[in-house]
C-alpha cells in the first residue's frame, strides 16, 4: 500500500517509538506543572476578582483580560525570544511551563469567580452574622459550594490546557508535538506519526474529558 | 466506562477506514486513466487538461523561491526551473501556479495532489526515495554555519557545548551530529519549523548558531553575523513528484539532465549569483 500510510511508515515509526514516548514524558510533566501552577494563580486572581476592595478586582481584571485576549502563541514567543534582549534568558522548558500556566492561569481565575458568585449572597450574609471573619466564610462556607461549581468546567481546562502544550514545538520545546514535527519531516513518513500522536494525546485528554462528564452528572443530582 | 471504550474502539476504526477509503480511491483513479491514455501517461495529461503547472516553492529562500516583499512577486532559481518544466509539458513557461511551500508542508501537498511538483530546495535521501520521486539534482551545497560577529567563533568545534538552530526537515541536524562526533565535541541542536524563526532565536541569544544549506543561510547574512569557512556534507536538490506520478518525474528528470548538459542549468545558477 503506497501513499502517506504505508506499512513500512508504520513500522518506522514504532521503532523510532523512543523518540515519541521522550516527547509524551515531557508532556506530561510540563501539563502537570503548568496546571498546578495555572490552579494557584486561577484560586488567588478568581478570589482577588470577588473582593471588596476595587483595586484588587482591577488586577484581577488586569490579568484576565490582558491574558485571555492575546494569542498564546505570541506570549509563548515574547518570553522566549523578547525577554531575552531584558536580560532574562529562562530555559525553554520553564517558558513552556510559565507561559502556558500563566495563560491558563486567567481561565482557572475566571472559573473560580463565577463558581463564588455562583454562591447566594444570603450565604455569606448568613456566616457573617454567625461570626465567621471573611476569611473563615470563604474557607468553610463559600468555597466548598463553588469547588462543586467549579470541577467540571476546571477538568475541561486541563484538557485544554494539555492540547495547548502543543504551541512549545514553536520554539524547540521538546515536547510531543515538537518531536512529532522534527520526525515526521525528516524521514516524510507524516503520516502515521501524526496519527500516533494524535492517539497519544487523546490517551491523557480522554480519559480527564469523561471524568469532568461524570462530575457534571454528579452535579447535576445532587443540586 | 464500558461505553467510553466502545468510542476509543469506533474512532479509531472510524479512522482506519478513512484511511482505507483514501487510498482505494487513489488506487482507483490511477488505474482507470492508464487504461484512458494512449502514448501519454495520465498525470501528463491531467496537467495538460487543466493547463497549468501547480509547483510547490519556498518562498523564505532569497535566491531559490523569494518572495519579495515589496512586490508581491515570487522568484528565484527554482521558479526558473518550474518554467523550463511547464514550457516543456504545456509549450508556455507562464502557465505555472506557484504555492508556498514549508518544510512541513511539502509532503503531503504532493501527496494530495495539491501541487505537481515541489522544487523546494528539497534534499534527496534514500529515505525520501520511498515516499517520493526525486529528479537528478539541479543543485549542489554543502551545509554552513552562521555566527554572530560578537561571539568569535571560528569552526564548528568552537561551537562545542553551545546551541545551535537547524531546520525541520532538512538534512542538517543528522550532518552536524555526525560531524560533531567526529570532532568529539557535544553539541545541542534545536529544530524550528522556519529560517526566519532560527534567525530571530540567532538574534535573541537563544542559539550560538544558525545551520542550514550554504547558499540558504547566504540570504540571512547581516552585518552582525558571519558564514564560517568550513562545509559539510553536500546536499543534492531535486525535483519531488507523487511517487505514482511516474509520467510527470520522468519528464523533471529528463529537463533536468537536458539543461545541464545544455549549460542552461549553469546559466541559471550564474544568474542569481549562487556560484
Amino acid at each position: 500500500m503506497p501513499g502517506p500510510f504505508a506499512l513500512f511508515k508504520w513500522q518506522a515509526v514504532f521503532q523510532d517509538w523512543d523518540v515519541f514516548a521522550e516527547g509524551f514524558g515531557m508532556t506530561l510533566l510540563v501539563s502537570v506543572l503548568a496546571l498546578a501552577l495555572a490552579l494557584v494563580l486561577g484560586i488567588l486572581f478568581g478570589m482577588m476578582g470577588t473582593a471588596q476592595l476595587k483595586p484588587l478586582r482591577y488586577i484581577n481584571r488586569i490579568y484576565v483580560e490582558f491574558i485571555q485576549n492575546t494569542p498564546l502563541v505570541i506570549q509563548i514567543f515574547f518570553l522566549y525570544n523578547g525577554l531575552p534582549y531584558l536580560g532574562v534568558m529562562m530555559p525553554v522548558f520553564w517558558v513552556g511551563m510559565l507561559g502556558i500556566g500563566v495563560y491558563h492561569g486567567a481561565y482557572v481565575a475566571e472559573v473560580v469567580r463565577a463558581g463564588i458568585l455562583s454562591v447566594p449572597k444570603g450565604q455569606f450574609e448568613a456566616a457573617h452574622a454567625q461570626g465567621f471573619s471573611y476569611w473563615g466564610a470563604m474557607r468553610y462556607v463559600i468555597l466548598p459550594q463553588a469547588k462543586r461549581m467549579a470541577y467540571p468546567p476546571l477538568t475541561n481546562l486541563a484538557v485544554n490546557l494539555i492540547k495547548n502544550t502543543s504551541v512549545m514545538a514553536m520554539v524547540a520545546g521538546g515536547e510531543l508535538m515538537y518531536h512529532a514535527d522534527s520526525w515526521a519531516s525528516s524521514n516524510l513518513y507524516y503520516g502515521p506519526a501524526y496519527i500516533i500522536t494524535g492517539l497519544l494525546y487523546i490517551a491523557i485528554c480522554f480519559p480527564l474529558a469523561t471524568y469532568a462528564k461524570y462530575l457534571e452528572r454528579r452535579l447535576e443530582v445532587t443540586a | 466506562m464500558k461505553k467510553g471504550l466502545t468510542l476509543v474502539i469506533g474512532m479509531i476504526m472510524g479512522l482506519s477506514l478513512l484511511f482505507a477509503a483514501g487510498c482505494g480511491d487513489s488506487a482507483a483513479t490511477t488505474k482507470s486513466s492508464s487504461s484512458g491514455a494512449s502514448a501519454e501517461s495520465a498525470d501528463i495529461k491531467a496537467v495538460k487538461d487543466r493547463g497549468v503547472l501547480k509547483v510547490g516553492v519556498k518562498v523564505d529562500v532569497p535566491k531559490f523561491g523569494f518572495k519579495d516583499p515589496a512586490t508581491g512577486k515570487i522568484d528565484g532559481m527554482e521558479i526558473d526551473i518550474a518554467k523550463a518544466i511547464a514550457k516543456k509539458i504545456l509549450g508556455d513557461e507562464n502557465k505555472i501556479e506557484v504555492q508556498p511551500v514549508t518544510a512541513k508542508t511539502r509532503g503531503p501537498l504532493l501527496d494530495n495532489g495539491e501541487v505537481d511538483y515541489v522544487i523546494a530546495t528539497f534534499t534527496i535521501t534514500d529515505e525520501r526515495k520511498q515516499s517520493y520521486n526525486f529528479s537528478e539534482p539541479y543543485f549542489k551545497d554543502g551545509v554552513a554555519l552562521l555566527v554572530k560577529k560578537e561571539a568569535g567563533i571560528t569552526n564548528l568545534a568552537g561551537l562545542n557545548g553551545k546551541k545551535i538552530g537547524v531546520a525541520q526537515s532538512a538534512t542538517t541536524k543528522k550532518t552536524l551530529l555526525e560531524e560533531s562526533k567526529k570532532q568529539n565535541i557535544k553539541i545541542d541542536v534545536l529544530e524550528f519549523g522556519t529560517y526566519p524563526e532560527i534567525k530571530t532565536a540567532l538574534d535573541s541569544g537563544r542559539i550560538d548558531c544558525f545551520s542550514v544549506d550554504a547558499a540558504i543561510l547566504a540570504g540571512y547574512l547581516d552585518d552582525s553575523t558571519v558564514i564560517l569557512a568550513d562545509r559539510y556534507s553536500p546536499q543534492l536538490y531535486g525535483v519531488a513528484s507523487k511517487k505514482s506520478n511516474e509520467g510527470l518525474a520522468k519528464v523533471a528528470n529528463d529537463m533536468v539532465t537536458e539543461m545541464q548538459s545544455s549549460g542552461e542549468l549553469d546559466k541559471i545558477i550564474t544568474k542569481w549569483g549562487l556560484k
